[in-house]
């Protein structure tokens, strides 16, 4: 099953075509969108997960159509945003971790459980009854990619993830969005080091989608294009 | 920040929210509808440090608690004292005191996702209006998280005011202010959504 088919999507913010005529066939464990400020790249992931709505064309996210399938697609796929402050809701990190998993019909000793493991899997259990507020900028970020895996998404979208982190944090953020979890990855990333640790690299430029390839390729086609 | 809940292990810490906030609430209107004199002024401060007294709490947390208040109590007591006179003022602001520090029991030993549990079924016969109570009880939440945010993002903006040499100008806070404000509700929006909220 592709993550993510396209066909001729466009999308319009206001007056302005934020993305047009944009067809692809993504289906790979590990995506990174590249593309200049601007280009319309968070807007491809933001469609993706569900948080705009195309104006024209075709969109498939996990084989579920996002308007239509709208539940479903929450349950499978999770993003995670570049400023972690806008993505704490509730007070404490515990209990942030643990209202991802609201909407969930699950036991309240299975949601514990899982809280639990999410916690030590990304090294935050001591900090579980701290307020989230008070976390540093790189814990922030862990929180924020905890709350989005102890849901057990499909697919995990990552807009810009590292963008406000020192190198050691954004290595932490990136070794738990690259692990293995059974979950594929969709990642927005201007670090073309990240993305060179992807199985496909989406480039996009002026609102649509100009070459998908392997990573070399198109990263080299990318830094040729910043050269002009 | 509104994370007043200190984790502990005593009896009010035991206890489930619902039934702790009817106690609590219980015994703030017996406070509440003692009659005005100084032996209830007496009864409502010995109920507040009977209260604060269960381990978990303590008397420490009572005198940071009358403290944090602190302002309210010297309006009220000023208030009551100027038009009613020093056996109404006593009571009266000691009524208030206890109202303050008896309902802050239950948010210094509640998590706040087991307030919104209770809360949510407390307003469980909105659905009966039509009003869903889970989002209902999710605006409460995101209500009282947002506001240390929002205290940031103030700080934020007066900080850049002073780095460009601007002074205290309401005018020059107000706008920036506000389109940082509504960048981070729709922020929030987004988040809310990919974590399953409809």
């Amino acid at each position: 099953m592709s993550v993510l088919d396209l066909e001729n999507v466009g999308v319009r913010l206001g007056d302005t075509d934020v993305l047009h005529g944009v067809t692809c066939s993504l289906d790979a464990r590990t995506i990174a969108v590249v593309g200049e400020n601007g280009s319309g790249k968070s807007t491809l992931a933001r469609l993706a997960g569900g948080l705009v709505t195309a104006t024209s064309g075709r969109i498939r996210v996990l084989g579920l159509d996002p308007e239509r399938e709208a539940s479903r697609l929450r349950r499978g796929v999770s993003v995670v945003f570049s400023n972690p402050d806008a993505q704490i809701i509730m007070p404490t990190v515990a209990e942030d971790v643990a209202f991802s998993l609201r909407s969930e019909k699950l036991p309240c000793v299975e949601k514990a459980r899982r809280v639990q493991a999410a916690l030590e899997r990304f090294g935050l259990v001591e900090l579980a009854d701290r307020s989230a507020h008070d976390l540093s900028g790189g814990q922030k970020q862990l929180l924020a990619l905890c709350g989005a895996f102890v849901r057990r998404p499909g697919l995990v979208i990552a807009d810009e993830p590292t963008a406000y982190l020192d190198a050691r944090n954004a290595r932490r953020i990136a070794d738990h969005l690259f692990a293995d979890a059974g979950h594929r990855l969709l990642l927005v990333t201007h670090d073309l080091e990240l993305a060179r640790h992807c199985e496909t690299v989406v480039l996009v430029r002026d609102g649509t989608i100009i070459a998908t390839g392997a990573p070399d390729a198109i990263i080299a086609t990318y830094e040729e294009a910043l050269r002009c | 920040m509104l994370t007043l809940y200190r984790p502990g292990t005593g009896l009010w810490h035991r206890l489930p929210a619902g039934p702790k906030a009817a106690v609590l609430m219980m015994i703030v209107l017996g406070v509440c509808l003692l009659p005005v004199s100084y032996t209830s002024a007496a009864i409502a401060a010995a109920v507040c440090v009977v209260c604060y007294a269960v381990p978990g709490t303590g008397p420490r947390e009572l005198v940071r608690q009358l403290y944090i208040t602190r302002w309210i109590l010297v309006v009220t007591v000023a208030g009551q004292l100027l038009f009613l006179g020093p056996e109404e003022a006593a009571a009266n602001t000691m009524r208030v005191a206890a109202a303050v520090v008896l309902s802050g029991l239950l948010a210094l030993t509640t998590p706040v996702s087991e307030l919104l549990d209770a809360l949510e079924r407390a307003l469980g016969p909105l659905a009966l209006l039509r009003i869903d109570p889970q989002r209902a009880a999710l605006v409460l939440a995101v209500t009282l998280n947002t506001l240390p945010v929002l205290a940031g993002l103030a700080r934020d903006v007066r900080e850049a005011q002073r780095a460009r040499g601007g002074g205290q100008s309401l005018r020059h806070f107000a706008m920036p202010f506000l389109v940082l404000a509504l960048k981070h509700a729709d922020a929030l929006g987004d988040a809310l959504t990919a974590r399953g909220v409809r």
